[in-house]
């Protein structure tokens, strides 16, 4: 059955030895990214589990209290202020049995993207007019950037950097505070709680099913790109590998579009007619009302505090 | 025995052009245990999806419970009562586990039917154990889908079919990619629902498991049509039949250090001689 040379064998001695040829492909880079992916999802399910403070409160009223907590904290604009509503955020993780190294870590890996892009133009005279900190550049009377006319000298303000400071320290509170409702609370059990605050039924069982598939959709994936890497005998050009890329993900959105069909007929299987029906399996106790009552309390003082209506 | 399935004519192509069943014509008594054999693209999955008032016939008619099924009746906006009768009353396990496992956790995924059937959640919880337990998956109660093994997976679907306590099981391959102790515990509990007296229809190219789960098999043939529709016995016994819809084939294999080559197909104690090639 098999052709002619298919029955040829011939195993010697390898002439080439296994060397290190550089920097890690981009099939190696996505797996690598993939399996990245997938141990930090591990990661803050396993805290979720702990028996901690925060995992012990009902995920509603740690929601609304957290909500309350990032509405105030966006409202504050004193440094110190900030400071401290981050050091409980701290305080907090340390007490709900979170490592406080990795929980820093997770949130500082965010700020130069969310604020950074923001932040580091305020900081020059261009923007916001100040005293002058430090020089950067010199240009003369008359310098213009096309239409816009620029200041004779180029220098950090101190004004621009107390404002930038105290941005990045706002959004790095806020962040710190939605980190911890999401690495203290399993993900279906937050999702179903969006509920309390308004969000509707359909959302959030469409929520819960996306997050459900991104695993399967990223096996899918990470299959492809193994089956790829054990079947790449020699580097190709890079175009040639990123129409590859290019069709993976043509077919990876196929594939999905398949899927969410067999995933809508196989709930109509089960009675599904439109209408979503999802179990409210929660109670709440009398310290998540305690919990729930302290936070919004705090929120109020912080926000009384930055209007300068109560002075401490 | 009173008829629950009624297929008249019925063809069914994929976008007009590709032909999944061709004038497929068959009945289904309630109570029946019923195989429909085929080999793969044969149109087993697209029968029971038809079956399963999933999909509807391109030309032909499909009658359930002596009403025909039709996309104007099924697929409204507005509830209907005959559909959610029909919802209740036959269950699907799906071929692919992961298209019908949704929820976050497998208490979820399982309480998502008997939610759907306007139950008191007291009620739903009590099913939902009484399931997990019947299936010995109560620890994987909290577990997530993408986390469980194919055989666990496979578990979970039927127990979230079964909890619906449906009359009628349709199952897609349910044995495929199981090990052999979760293949005879599936035919265990076939058989136990068969003698319950539900009606179990099973499309299969597994062989070896249909004389014990059905009595009646349906061979689709690669042309799309029923070839054969009788007793499993007298299907398992027809090589002529099973060779020419692709289902067994010629085989060499060794017993031992002898090679030889024979027509193969999974059925317990098939009969061969040795040669001394």
């Amino acid at each position: 059955m098999i052709p002619d040379w298919m029955k040829e064998v011939e195993v010697g001695p390898c002439k080439c030895s296994a060397v290190h040829h550089g920097k890690k492909g981009f099939v190696g880079k996505t797996i690598d990214g993939i399996f990245g992916f997938l141990e930090e999802a591990f990661v803050s399910e396993s805290y979720s589990k702990r028996s901690g403070l925060l995992q012990g409160l009902d995920p509603r009223a740690k929601l609304v209290s957290i909500l309350a907590v990032v509405f105030a904290t966006s409202l504050i604009g004193d440094l110190k202020l900030l400071i401290f509503v981050y050091a409980l955020t701290l305080l907090f993780a340390y007490l709900s049995k979170i490592d406080v190294g990795f929980f820093i870590k997770r949130v500082w890996l965010f700020i130069p993207i969310f604020a950074g892009i923001i932040a580091t133009p305020m900081i020059f005279n261009i923007f916001i007019p100040g005293d002058p900190l430090i020089g950067v550049a010199y240009l003369g009377t008359g310098a213009h950037l096309g239409p816009l006319a620029l200041p004779d000298s180029i220098y950090i303000t101190r004004q621009g950097a107390v404002a930038a400071v105290i941005f990045t320290m706002r959004v790095a509170t806020c962040v710190s505070a939605v980190v911890l409702l999401f690495i203290t609370t399993p993900q279906q059990t937050l999702f179903k709680s969006l509920r309390t605050v308004g969000v509707p039924k359909v959302y959030v069982l469409t929520l819960e099913m996306a997050y459900r598939y991104i695993f399967l959709l990223m096996d899918l994936v990470r299959e492809m790109y193994v089956a790829k890497k054990a079947r790449t005998i020699k580097a190709r050009g890079i175009f040639e590998e990123q129409r590859w890329v290019g069709g993976r993900m043509g077919y990876t959105l196929i594939r999905s579009l398949d899927m969410s069909e067999k995933v809508h007929m196989a709930m109509l299987s089960r009675g599904f007619s439109g209408d979503v029906k999802i179990m409210q399996e929660f109670k709440m106790h009398n310290r998540d009302y305690v919990a729930g009552a302290m936070a919004i309390s705090l929120s109020v003082v912080l926000v009384l505090i930055s209007h300068n209506i109560i002075r401490i | 025995m009173k008829t629950i399935f009624d297929l008249r004519n019925v063809s069914y192509s994929y976008v007009g052009k590709i032909d999944a069943l061709k004038d497929v014509s068959l009945k289904i008594g309630l109570g029946e245990h019923v195989s429909i054999i085929g080999s793969n693209g044969s149109g087993k999955s697209t029968l029971l999806a038809i079956l399963n008032g999933l999909i509807y016939p391109t030309s032909g008619d499909f009658y359930a419970f002596d009403n025909q099924i039709t996309e104007e009746v099924f697929d409204s906006i507005k509830d209907n009562e005959f559909r959610t009768y029909f919802r209740t009353k036959v269950g699907f396990v799906f071929q692919n586990s992961d298209v019908q496992l949704f929820s976050p956790t497998v208490f979820q995924e399982i309480a998502f039917g008997p939610l759907q059937l306007n139950i008191s959640p007291q009620e739903v919880t009590t099913r939902v154990e009484n399931v997990l337990e019947m299936m010995q998956i109560t620890k994987l109660r909290d577990r997530s889908p993408h986390t469980l093994s194919g055989g666990e997976k496979k578990k979970v679907c039927i127990a979230s079919v079964l909890v619906n306590n449906p009359d009628v099981l349709l199952l897609d391959e349910p044995s495929a990619g199981l090990d052999p102790r979760t293949q005879l515990w599936l035919v265990e509990l076939l058989q136990e629902l068969g003698a319950a007296g539900k009606t179990i229809i099973t499309a299969t190219h597994d062989l070896e498991i249909i004389d014990q789960i059905s009595k009646r098999a349906i061979v689709m043939g690669e042309d799309h049509r029923v070839k054969k529709d009788g007793p499993t016995i007298e299907v398992l016994d027809d090589m002529a039949l099973l060779l020419s819809v692709n289902l067994v084939h010629e085989h060499m294999h060794f017993h031992g250090k002898t090679v030889h080559e024979h027509i193969h197909a999974h059925i317990d104690g098939h009969k061969h001689e040795h040669g001394n090639n």
